[in-house]
């Protein structure tokens, strides 16, 4: 199996793992190993991605006035 | 419901979000004392001070995950909104079969999608994006060797990648990588195959190793 190959099924094994053709490719050629390498280290990293900010209140006062505009809440209170 | 009007204000009125006891906690505790799911039931009876302590705990996520498919504060936020709003007049349809704020996420990913679809963003169109584009395709590096990016990636270069993925390549790298929907999760949300979602997934992570690899020799040059 030449790497063309493997690179062109990777998008289907990369989670589940390949056939024993494309596992002793894998093992043998360093070209492959390094890319799949760099490709889990991004989906890994991805996923330590927490929320990091809140909106601004601007979107609470919007989704408030929206609220009071179509008749959901009452206009006098102010904050629910 | 005097006292628990006060918390949800002060909740919402700092920005900050509802105390609970731990996130990964089925049962989080609001800031009064009652749990997310009384919140939630009283939200379906139209109770607005629940509404507002919902908006108080998911707020974050919520906007967190318009930002980043939209790669746009101002447009992220305006979904956030009308995530929130939808919530509103949907809650009581909520039945509890899955976790409220998977419920939530989805009807979010929802509203961001037809945001997308409406703007004719031709990258959502996945059978535009699902054609092989050359400039994206694994063939730079058949044969021939690369530094490996292990250890190299911080939070802040990987959310500015992200960021300037083409939109296509994004949504589905958000929804799939950060967000952890299956395949055949965004399959049907996104109305193409499972077999295109790996395809596309696989297009995203390697134009963002692509720009990851970059920002390295770029970092590297400054030195």
């Amino acid at each position: 199996m030449t790497c063309a190959e493997f690179q062109r099924v990777l998008p289907y094994i990369i989670d589940g793992g390949g056939s024993a053709e494309e596992q002793q490719h894998l093992a043998t050629c360093q070209v492959c190993s390094d890319l799949i390498a760099d490709l889990r280290y991004i989906a890994e990293a991805a996923k330590l991605l927490v929320p990091m900010e809140d909106p601004s209140p601007k979107v609470w006062s919007g989704i408030q006035e929206s609220l009071e505009r179509e008749g959901m809440v009452k206009p006098a209170r102010k904050h629910f | 419901m005097p006292q628990a009007t006060n918390c949800y204000r002060r909740c919402i009125e700092s920005g900050s979000r509802p105390e609970y006891t731990n996130l990964t906690t089925a049962k989080k505790i609001l800031a009064n004392g009652i749990s997310e799911q009384e919140a939630i039931d009283r939200a379906k009876q139209g109770d607005a001070e629940c509404f507002a302590a919902l908006y108080g705990l998911h707020k974050r996520r919520v906007y967190s995950l318009c930002l980043r498919m939209v790669g746009n504060t101002a447009e992220a936020e305006d979904l956030t909104q009308e995530a929130f709003l939808q919530l509103y007049r949907k809650i009581a349809t909520f039945r509890g079969e899955s976790a409220f704020s998977t419920w939530l996420h989805r009807l979010s990913v929802n509203v961001v999608l037809m945001h997308l679809r409406k703007k004719g963003l031709p990258e959502v169109s996945l059978e535009q994006t699902l054609e092989p584009q050359n400039e994206d395709g694994p063939r730079r590096d058949i044969g021939a060797r690369d530094n490996v990016l292990a250890g190299a990636i911080d939070r802040v270069n990987l959310g500015r990648s992200i960021e300037s993925l083409p939109p296509g390549y994004r949504i589905i790298f958000v929804l799939h990588d950060v967000e952890g929907y299956e395949h055949n999760e965004i399959a049907e949300m996104l109305g193409c195959s499972i077999g295109n979602s790996k395809s596309q997934l696989h297009k995203a992570r390697m134009k963002l190793r692509d720009l990851l690899k970059l920002s390295q020799a770029q970092r590297a040059a400054r030195r």
